[in-house]
């Protein structure tokens, strides 16, 4: 029983991370109306800035994931500005195509410029016992962070000026269009919190697991099926859902195999798909 | 000795989540007939057409065409038993040529030709290699029109045919439905302009908050108090 | 108003020459030419097979490499477990995948837009991490591959591929300029007015579908006979799915000649790019993939046609 309650732990540690990098992804989709493929790429530049920032300026790790928020969402900006928003008009194929292409772009640089290198950030070493249980100190402060950036999250959406538009563009962008509130601004600024989180969560990934340019690919897969499963621009769907697709992946790992649980997301994007389109989850 | 009707609705129930669109709809329409279908915006008559045709599936019960049921049927089998619809926002096929936009709608022998025929109706058919994107929104409710003639329906359902477009064309383009109507057709149309039913039809349908809230000739509507208190505002 | 105009030149006479061409490159051309053509005709096939569905349905299919892996598995293992020679095995993956994507048709086309593409992808994911699992290794050989050889000499596999890839381009043709292909269209521009003047999406649609999986499939086949290998991180990658869209693009989507184009032009600069830069051969890759996406929409024929080089008009 007690192995039990700790992969169900595990689980959730796993799956608060997921739940960030799924929530910014759904953010952009549902606000902006782009699927940004390269969303995962973000999410392995955040994992490097922290592990540059502590090898070169020795920066405290857990700093990098404050400082990851501004840094990434400024980027975000940035590169909606200059090329997501041309899109957001267009078929839908384009943004894909678009994103992947960006995708392809920035980890072949990241590969060409670190090289293949498995990376670490080793700040957190060693564990703790709790109720019976032991778990890693670098995995537990990292779902502490994780806890404390989406509470953040929410917090904003619920009592911001920006965070009440945005829960209103997600719901009818037409309507909100109407009201003057779905404007370029607006989605400029989504995305770029869209951006932010990816970065924070991969700054939070840096204290636990191994950094390498392609690491991005098993993030958006995941990220895509915690957006099926909570539902299109459903930020809380998407918390739960990243919880679930950390659940389930500490449980196939530990009652199957490490390689059966890499099948998890795409099954659950095909019976999500199939079977309940809309998500798992109200709006 | 009465025909038996073309379209009969039957106890129509159509609900979107705690909203009902349509509440008990019932009324028949007699082959080669012009009904005017008329209510305030979210009446349902929108939603009746997408039922008939076969988009969206009734909650509860009946539709019958021509004595056959077609509750459950697929929109391209009612199309293909003669049901036709043009939409209240265009739906044609905009980077397809205007012959394009017709051949697709057509099935057996002779279909380019009929093609060319059509447009000649129309008077398009110097456009006919023109995108339907290029014409202008009077001419796109044309080649909508057209479209169904393709399909040869013979009941058309329309939904604001007249909204939108100039009276010169909106003339034009009711004297084509008047003729049509009289060369055999069954014709159902949506319209806000009185003017235009008043005219043209010879039964009016009213819907509000999806029921029937009057159905008659075009005399007996126009004195019916109820009704143009409902219709017409509190 | 240009003048000049390629409606001129008979086009049949051209492609006859054409083909007489490429036909008789194995009697003089050196294998390293010869194996560059091959490449460019398999991806030309991979590129007019996904023109053919997603170029006119407007169903956007990031599943291509699950036709290719599907069907270069069955024939491969057809091959190299079952002894079976070459001409009946690529056929026989073919078919086989053919008949399989009409029941992954018959589901997953119910769903529309960006998702349809997501369900593609998960469903290549899903069985690219299944062929590689160890409950399915009996068969498959697991993530090890399986290395073989089909004893076909290199101008045979070319004459094929180039046979197969003149009779995808011939399949588009006739598809694009009958009323099969009308429909295919009035599907992208919407498919539920399609539907309410007549017109059977969901069986068309699963026939363009087959046709594709068909087409890609068999290239697929003869592509991995070609490697004498496979594998399932090669079979199903994203990057056989995504190389033909980028192909197709670039030469126009919708069009006859856009993935041929496409195909040869891309393959070209791959090889220059690939002996010149090597390491940064991918990252220029995506860079160009952005550049056509937020400038060149259309591609290059789409470009041409906007400039009155090439008529812009089906003919029925």
């Amino acid at each position: 029983m007690t192995n039990f309650i700790e992969i169900l732990i595990r689980g959730l540690m796993l799956g608060s991370v997921y739940a960030l990098v799924g929530m910014g992804l759904t953010l952009v989709w549902g606000v902006v109306g782009i699927v940004n493929i390269a969303h995962g790429e973000f999410v392995m530049l955040g994992a490097y800035f922290a592990f540059w920032a502590f090898s070169l300026l020795h920066l405290n790790p857990l700093l990098s994931v404050v400082l990851s928020i501004p840094v990434f969402f400024f980027a975000g900006v940035m590169i909606h500005r200059r090329i997501t928003e041309r899109l957001v008009k267009e078929h839908e194929l384009s943004a894909l195509i678009l994103t992947f292409g960006m995708s392809i772009l920035i980890w072949n640089l990241a590969q060409f410029f670190w090289t293949n290198t498995f990376r670490s950030v080793s700040y957190l070493t060693g564990s703790f016992p709790f109720i019976g249980m032991v778990f890693a100190k670098s995995k537990t402060v990292s779902f502490g962070l994780a806890l404390v950036i989406t509470a953040a999250l929410f917090l904003f959406l619920r009592y911001s000026k920006w965070g009440k538009a945005i829960r209103a563009t997600s719901q009818n962008s037409e309507v909100a269009l109407v009201c003057g509130i779905n404007t370029m601004k607006m989605r400029m600024l989504t995305f770029g919190m869209g951006i932010g989180l990816a970065g924070a969560a991969g700054a939070i990934i840096s204290l636990q697991w191994v950094i390498f340019p392609q690491m991005g690919g098993s993030y958006i897969s995941k990220a895509f099926a915690i957006v099926v499963l909570g539902g299109l621009g459903n930020i809380q769907g998407a918390l739960a859902g990243g919880l679930i697709i950390g659940i389930l992946e500490a449980m196939v790992t530990q009652y199957l195999s490490a390689k059966m649980a890499q099948i998890i997301p795409s099954v659950t994007i095909l019976i999500i798909l199939l079977l309940r389109p809309t998500g798992l989850f109200k709006k | 000795m009465t025909k038996e009707p073309i379209l009969r609705i039957e106890d129509v129930v159509k609900k979107f989540g705690e909203v009902v669109a349509l509440d008990h709809c019932s009324f028949d329409i007699e082959p080669g007939s012009m009904t005017g279908l008329i209510g305030p915006n979210g009446a349902g008559k929108t939603t009746l057409f997408n039922l008939i045709t076969g988009v969206l599936q009734p909650d509860g019960g009946h539709i019958y065409l021509k004595g056959e049921e077609i509750t459950r049927k697929k929109p391209y089998e009612i199309a293909r038993k003669g049901v036709g619809r043009t939409y209240q926002i265009i739906r044609i096929f905009p980077k397809m040529t205007l012959l394009e936009n017709l051949i697709v709608v057509g099935k057996g022998r002779k279909v380019i030709e009929r093609a060319r025929d059509l447009l000649r109706l129309i008077k398009l058919e110097e456009k006919k290699d023109d995108y339907a994107s290029d014409l202008s929104f009077g001419q796109q409710k044309l080649l909508s029109l057209a479209q169904v003639l393709m399909l040869d329906a013979h009941l058309i359902l329309l939904d604001e045919p007249a909204a939108g477009i100039n009276p010169t064309l909106q003339n034009e383009l009711m004297v084509l439905i008047h003729q049509l109507n009289e060369g055999g057709k069954t014709i159902i149309v949506v319209e806000h302009d009185m003017n235009v039913i008043l005219r043209h039809c010879q039964k009016v349908i009213a819907l509000n908050y999806g029921q029937k809230i009057a159905e008659g000739s075009c005399s007996e509507i126009q004195k019916n108090e109820t009704l143009l208190e409902h219709y017409f505002g509190r | 108003m240009k003048t000049l105009s390629l409606k001129k030149i008979p086009v049949s006479l051209g492609i006859a020459i054409l083909m007489a061409f490429l036909i008789s490159i194995p009697f003089f051309a050196s294998d390293y030419w010869i194996t560059l053509l091959v490449l460019i005709f398999i991806f030309t096939v991979y590129a007019s097979g996904w023109n053919l569905f997603s170029g006119l349905t407007g169903y956007t299919n990031f599943g291509l490499a699950w036709f290719i892996g599907v069907s270069g598995y069955i024939s491969s293992l057809l091959i190299s477990d079952y002894g079976f020679f070459w001409l009946y095995a690529w056929p026989i993956g073919a078919i086989l995948t053919s008949i399989a994507s009409i029941g992954v048709g018959y589901i997953l086309l119910r769903i529309k837009g960006v998702y349809f593409a997501i369900s593609m992808v998960a469903l290549t994911e899903g069985t690219r991490e299944l062929f590689g699992t160890e409950y399915l290794a009996p068969i498959t050989h697991g993530g090890q591959g399986v290395p073989f050889v089909a004893g076909i000499k290199l101008p045979t596999l070319y004459w094929a591929i180039l046979l197969l890839a003149f009779l995808s381009l011939l399949i588009c043709y006739k598809i694009i300029s009958s009323k099969f292909g009308l429909r295919l269209l009035a599907i992208r521009e919407d498919e539920q007015a399609a539907e309410t003047l007549g017109i059977h999406t969901t069986r068309d649609k699963i026939i363009a579908f087959m046709i594709s999986a068909f087409l890609v499939g068999l290239a697929g086949s003869i592509h991995f006979t070609y490697q004498n290998y496979i594998d399932p991180s090669f079979a199903f990658s994203i990057h056989l799915t995504l190389t033909p869209i980028v192909m197709t693009l670039f030469g126009g989507i919708g069009t006859v000649f856009g993935p041929f184009i496409g195909a040869t032009l891309f393959t070209l600069i791959h090889e220059i790019l690939w002996a010149e830069l090597t390491l940064l051969y991918m990252a220029i890759f995506g860079g160009i993939l952005m550049v056509l996406i937020l400038f060149f929409p259309q591609g290059l024929l789409g470009w041409m046609k906007e400039k009155g080089v090439l008529p812009r008009i089906r003919k029925i």
